[in-house]
Formats: structure tokens, sequence, C-alpha cells
């Protein structure tokens, strides 16, 4: 008994890693991107959600709430779109530092200018966010303020290494500045999209291009038949470009859209890794911009 | 002569100029003409460029006014304000109600259904269930953090009779190296469904082990919980509770003075694939004893319990779209003491062994659950031992459960179940039928705060 105690002791101590490199844990694969564009080789990135997942329904998984007791410091997406297993995740990590009100607890929303707060909303509008649109990191002007915030938050954290995380968000905004100019040339602006959910608002409003109807009936919501007949008709009146979608979601109906109104669908790219060649949040963008011209 | 060189010179000055004048009206004409034309180039162009700025305005409308008041509304760069638990919660806590309502129809006797209990384990039947439309509850769940080193969760069952306390308890966030302290009335971390409230419930109903060993509700005690996640490389999670007791099937408030029921639990879990998770646990607990719902009203029991689970959940979940889970739940009672007859004033000892367990496995898709569930007691010990005497209550018990749900969204469920029950054994009730044959048509849901996904 007491040799098993033994080793279990040395186990949980060998476990323990030096304090070298900061731990961050991120709910989403953009954040994970954004975080190590700017800790660079002081900090490891765990990300705990996967490109192809709903973050709406993710539930906290024992290995998630491991790697969250673990964590310096947790990034998330905020605006509740956690809100099904981030508080119970952060609870059960039995880990002070991330607790909400502490430096390690980092939403990035704090940081973005958010569209459609619905101060009044209710739940038969669907699964709606009444903190704004949740879906901000497909946004090149949100992301130059997020990544600023993460710098700061990092330098608050590991004030040793703060001048190499100021050196990489400048390094970052260069890039981020020239990628502006490179994207504001796309032939996208005016054009018309039908969405299935409200995924692309932020980048909309920011080049100029329009959403006009949405194929989820009301957010989180697969369309009735009735709502598909009545969409087939303001498609043919208004015809849109094209019907754009992101891997998870039900392709309820999509098909069908496709075959009556002859607009084709896009599967646009949503997350860093949602394909093999996209691994940073740059080359999702250059995805993004490409399927949408 | 005169009037000719006069007329003639009338006439030059009205040829020529008119000449010199008619080329300068064409020319004029072209002139104007091709400012016109300009000209509507230019409006054209204006008309294009308003056009363009409608459009643009009325993209920017829908979007530009909530930008505007959020500038003014939200505190930027200040970490948690619309945080994890959301915007405005300091003057509120989070709020939620789940409705939990079915409609039950059995072909047994209503009159029956109270007093079919399952031999050997309890001669309790379903006291709440009745034919026809039934209020499970309103369920009130209210919960905040209260400082930075608690937080506190309550939990109040509205049923048709009045309001319960069925929870009321805070959790410690401040403490380092993997602790947490719980304390006040909560549902114990014994077993796996125990932890679960009854709208989370797979089934309409809890597994005949939770029914004959525990009760419906499970075990909800008063007490303190203590429990350590290490940093290892896998999910390991050890914990130990101190509880009054409370429990009527288990121990019982007049068991023993002061607490007199201790847990003790380790779970544990790992990843095999990114979407594909294994947990598995062990529980024990154990305390006094003071109950009278073996046999009847007029016996009591008075001695020591000690209930053993093992549990092993295996789930799948690809995507949004479908999920699988299969989960196992093992428990085994060992009980010794006397029992008292209160008629007629005898005192035997009586010893218990027995066991059972539960297999279900769940298939979702889309907004569909497919669900079945087997049960069983008496599966390898089935002990009853009354002055010295082994008792047996016959044939095993057991039950069959098919299900199915709709999910609206996730704030709604609407389940159809089926049960075929032989949990009251032949032996003992040779006039009621030998099955149940249950059905429930549930519906629940939920308003209010965002609801937790546990595990």
């Amino acid at each position: 008994m007491r040799k098993l105690l033994m080793i279990f002791i040395i186990f949980c101590l060998y476990s323990t890693p030096a304090l070298a490199k900061l731990n961050v844990v991120t709910t989403l694969p953009w954040i994970g991107s954004i975080a190590y564009s700017i800790g660079g080789d002081k900090i490891k990135v765990t990300v705990l959600v996967k490109a192809n997942q709903d973050p709406h329904s993710i539930e906290a998984k024992p290995s998630m709430i491991l790697a969250a007791r673990k964590a310096d410091i947790i990034m998330y997406n905020g605006l509740d779109l956690e809100i099904g297993y981030l508080p119970l995740l952060i609870e059960s990590s039995r880990n002070p530092k991330i607790q909400p009100g502490r430096p390690g607890n980092l939403d990035c929303s704090n940081f973005v200018e958010v569209i459609e707060k619905n101060a009044a909303s209710d739940r038969s509008m669907g699964d709606v966010h009444p903190l704004g649109n949740p879906h901000y990191h497909i946004s090149p002007k949100n992301m130059g303020r997020v990544a600023k915030g993460i710098a700061k938050t990092l330098s608050g954290i590991d004030p040793e290494n703060a001048q190499i995380f100021e050196k990489n968000l400048a390094l970052f905004n260069e890039k981020l500045k020239k990628k502006q100019n490179e994207w504001a040339s796309k032939n996208i602006r005016g054009k018309k999209f039908v969405s299935y959910h409200k995924y692309f608002e932020y980048l909309a409003s920011e080049y100029n291009f329009r959403i006009i109807g949405y194929v989820e009936q009301k957010p989180g919501i697969p369309p009735s038949a009735a709502y598909i007949e009545a969409l087939i008709d303001t498609m043919k009146k208004t015809k849109p470009d094209s019907i754009l979608t992101i891997e998870y979601y039900c392709n309820n109906g999509i098909d069908l859209l496709t075959k009556r109104t002859g607009v084709k669908s896009i599967i646009v790219p949503h997350e860093v890794g949602s394909t093999s060649n996209i691994n940073d949040w740059f080359t999702l963008m250059d995805a993004v911009f490409k399927s949408l011209e | 002569m005169r009037y000719i060189v006069i007329l003639l010179f009338f006439i030059c000055l009205f040829v020529f100029p008119a000449k010199s004048f008619g080329n300068d009206i064409e020319s004029r004409v072209k002139a104007m003409e091709e400012t016109l034309k300009a000209q509507q180039k230019t409006i054209e162009e204006q008309q294009k460029i308003i056009n363009e700025l409608k459009e643009q305005i009325k993209t920017v409308r829908t979007e530009e006014i909530p930008k505007i008041e959020e500038k003014v509304a939200a505190p930027k760069e200040q970490a948690g304000a619309t945080g994890l638990f959301g915007g405005s919660a300091l003057t509120n806590p989070y709020i939620s109600l789940v409705v939990n309502t079915y409609a039950y129809g059995s072909d047994v006797k209503e009159s029956e259904l109270k007093t079919r209990g399952i031999p050997g384990y309890t001669f309790l039947g379903n006291e709440d269930k009745k034919k026809g439309f039934n209020l499970e509850s309103a369920e009130l769940f209210l919960f905040a953090p209260v400082d930075p080193f608690f937080n506190a969760y309550a939990t109040i069952p509205v049923k048709e009779d009045g309001a319960e306390l069925e929870e009321a308890y805070f959790v410690t966030t401040c403490l380092p190296q993997g602790f947490q302290v719980k304390g006040g009335k909560f549902k114990s971390a014994f077993g796996r469904i125990n932890g679960q409230h009854p709208h989370a419930w797979d089934f309409a109903d809890s597994p005949l082990i939770y029914r004959a060993f525990i009760g419906d509700e499970g075990l909800i005690e008063k007490g303190a919980q203590f429990t350590y996640l290490p940093s290892l490389p896998f999910y390991t999670i050890l914990g130990a509770e101190i509880l009054q007791g409370d429990n009527k099937y288990l121990f019982g408030a007049d068991a023993s003075p002061g607490l007199h029921a201790y847990t003790a639990f380790a779970k544990s879990s790992f990843d095999v694939s990114d979407y594909s998770t294994f947990l598995f646990g062990l529980s024990m607990v154990t305390g006094k004893t003071r109950t009278d719902t073996i046999i009847s009203e007029n016996s009591q029991f008075r001695g020591n319990s000690t209930l053993y689970g093992a549990e092993l959940t295996y789930k799948w979940k690809p995507s949004k779209k479908k999920s699988f889970i299969l989960q196992s739940e093992y428990f085994q009672r060992r009980q010794s003491g006397d029992l008292y007859d209160t008629t007629l004033a005898t005192i035997n000892r009586l010893t218990r062994q027995q066991d059972g367990m539960y297999l279900q496995g769940l298939y979702q898709w889309e907004r569909w659950r497919f669900g079945a569930r087997y049960d069983v007691l008496d599966l390898f010990n089935n002990d009853f031992v009354l002055a010295g005497s082994r008792t047996d209550f016959g044939r095993r018990p057991w039950r069959a459960t098919g299900s199915v749900e709709f999910n609206p969204s996730e704030f709604s469920r609407i389940r159809l179940q089926y049960n075929y029950d032989k949990s009251a054994r032949d032996i003992f009730n040779p006039a009621s039928p030998s099955a149940n044959n249950e059905v429930f048509l549930q519906f629940i849901f939920g308003i209010g705060a965002h609801a937790a996904h546990p595990f």
C-alpha cells in the first residue's frame, strides 16, 4: 500500500511540468491560432473543440476538464457560444487561475465590436444569442483587436516575455494589413448570398456583400418544408449568387434549394483545421475569400 | 441705283450673316447635344452612385445602429463583463425552470401499482405515478457565483403538493492543487445516474437498481463532499463524502444520532479518439440503517448497509447530427442487522447480499433519439437470510425498455417509452398479471438560463 502511494506521488510530481511555457487552453481552433501567433514558443496551446464540431452542442468531456485543470489561462469565444459547457468546465477544473474575473479567464469577445445585440429576444426566435452574434472570427477588423487583447493578457500573466509578445503582435499586424489590402481587392463587393446560419454577418458588413436570407428557419432550428418553399420564391426573385453553408450544419434543404433555384451552394471553410491546408487564421481567411469570390 | 445698292447691302446683310448664323446654329446645337449627352452621362453616373449609396445604407442601417448602441453600452477590454455567466448577473442569479410532465398507461390496476414492489428488495411500489396525466415537477434551478471563492446552486422542484428543497449547495472555486469542497444538500457522486436530474435522464424512469437499493430519486443527502483532480496524463477524480444518511431505503434519518453515512469514489476517463470517450468508476457508500421499506410498514430493520457501485460509459459523438451512448452500472448491497416485527414483537437476524445492473444504449440521429435498456436484479447475488434461513423470492426481477425521443430544440423533448416490467416477480403476487406493460408519453421543456451539458 505504501509502495503504491509512493508511486502515485512520484507520478503526480512527474506529471506536473516545470514552469517553462505558459499553458494556454482555448475552446476553438481559431483562438488557438491567434494565441500561437502572439505567444509563439513561449506558450503551449491546447485546443478543446475540433474544427468540425458545432461549438453550440459540445459537452464538458472529462479530458477537457483535465486540460482546463492544467491551464494557466483559458481563452474562449464568449457571447454565450460556449454557455453549454464552459461554466461547468471551469468549475470542474478546480483551477483557481481560470475562474471568472481572474486574469487567466479571457473572453475574446471583450475586444470585439459586437453586432446583432438583441436586447429583447426570447427563444421563440430559436437559439438566439442575446449578447450578439458570436461568430466574429471571420472578420479581419475584429481579429486585429483580439490579437491585441491576447498580447496584453499574455504580457500581464508572463511579463518577462512581454517584449516578445509585443514583437509578435507587431508582426501579426503587419501581415494583417498586407492581407487586408489583398482581401479588399477581391470581387465580392455587392454580391448577394443565402446563408445556412448567421455565420458571415461580420464579414458582410466589412466587405459590403449581402446576406439576403437564411436556410435555417430560426437559429439552431432546421427549416420546415413550408419555410423552404417560401425561401425558394424569394431566391427566384432576388437571384442570389450562391448559398453559403459550413461543414457541421445539417444540410437539410440545401440540395433541394440548389435543385429548384439553380443557385449553387458553397461549403465555406469556417475554422482553422476544417481542411488540412488551413493551418492558421490567415490561411482560413484566404480560403474564405477564395470560396466567396 | 442708290436703292439697288441699299437693297444689295441689305441682302448682303441678311444673307451672309444669315448664312454664317445658320452655321453657328448647327454647331451650337451640336455643342448643346454634346453637353447634354455629357450631362446625361454625369446624371446617370450620379444615379448609379446614389443607388449604390442607397444599397449601402440599407445594409449599414441594420448593423450600424446596434453597433453604436453597443459602443455606448459595453465596457470594452474588461474581462468578465459579457463573460461566463453572461451580462448582468450581479443582482439576479441565473434561473431556469424545467417542466417535466407525462401521460402514463399500464395494464395493471391502479390500486396494484402502489403495492407492486420488488419482493426481497422493497415492498414499496410506485407512489407518485398515476394512470393518465401526471405532473412530475416544475424544477426551478438557481445558480450564481457567490464571490470569488464560491459558486452556489439550488434546485427546487415544485410539485402539485408543494415545493421541496432538493438541492442547495456551494462549491469552492479557489482551492489550489485540484481540490474542491461541496457542501449543503446535494446529489451524491455515487454512481452515474445518481448525479443527474430526472429531466436529464435518458429514460422517463430510473433503472431498477436505483429503485431497489436507493429509491427512484437516488442519494440526495445533506453533507460535505471532498474531491481531488490530480494533474495526471489522464482524467482521474478521487472523492469522499460525509453524509447525514437520510435515504429511506439504504439508511434512514433515525438510524443513528448525527451523520451516519460515508461514500468514497474514484472515476477515470480517457478519449479513445477525438469523438469517443470512456468513463468508468467505482463507488461505495456505507452507513447505519433503520428502515421500514423492506417487507412491510410493520417491520423495521436496524443494522449496517454498504452499497458498492461500478459504472461504465462509452460515448461516441462525431458531430451534432449523430451520437451513440452505451452505459452500464452494477450495484451490490451488503446489509446485516435485526428485523423487528412491531405487530408480532419479534426480532430476527437479517442479512442481505443482493445485486443488479442495467445496460442501456441510446442512438441519436439529428433531432431523433432511440433508446433501449435492460434491467436485472439478483444478477450474481440473491441472499435474503432471515433468522438463518434463506428466502427464495422466485425468478429474477427484470425489465426491458424501449424509447423514441424527438427533440424539437435543445430546450424541449418529447419522449415515448415502453417498459415490459417483470420486477414484481410472479411467485409473491400470483393475483397480479405477470408483467406490467407500461407506456409513458413525456414532455420536458426548459426555460430561462441555458443548461449545462455535462458529459
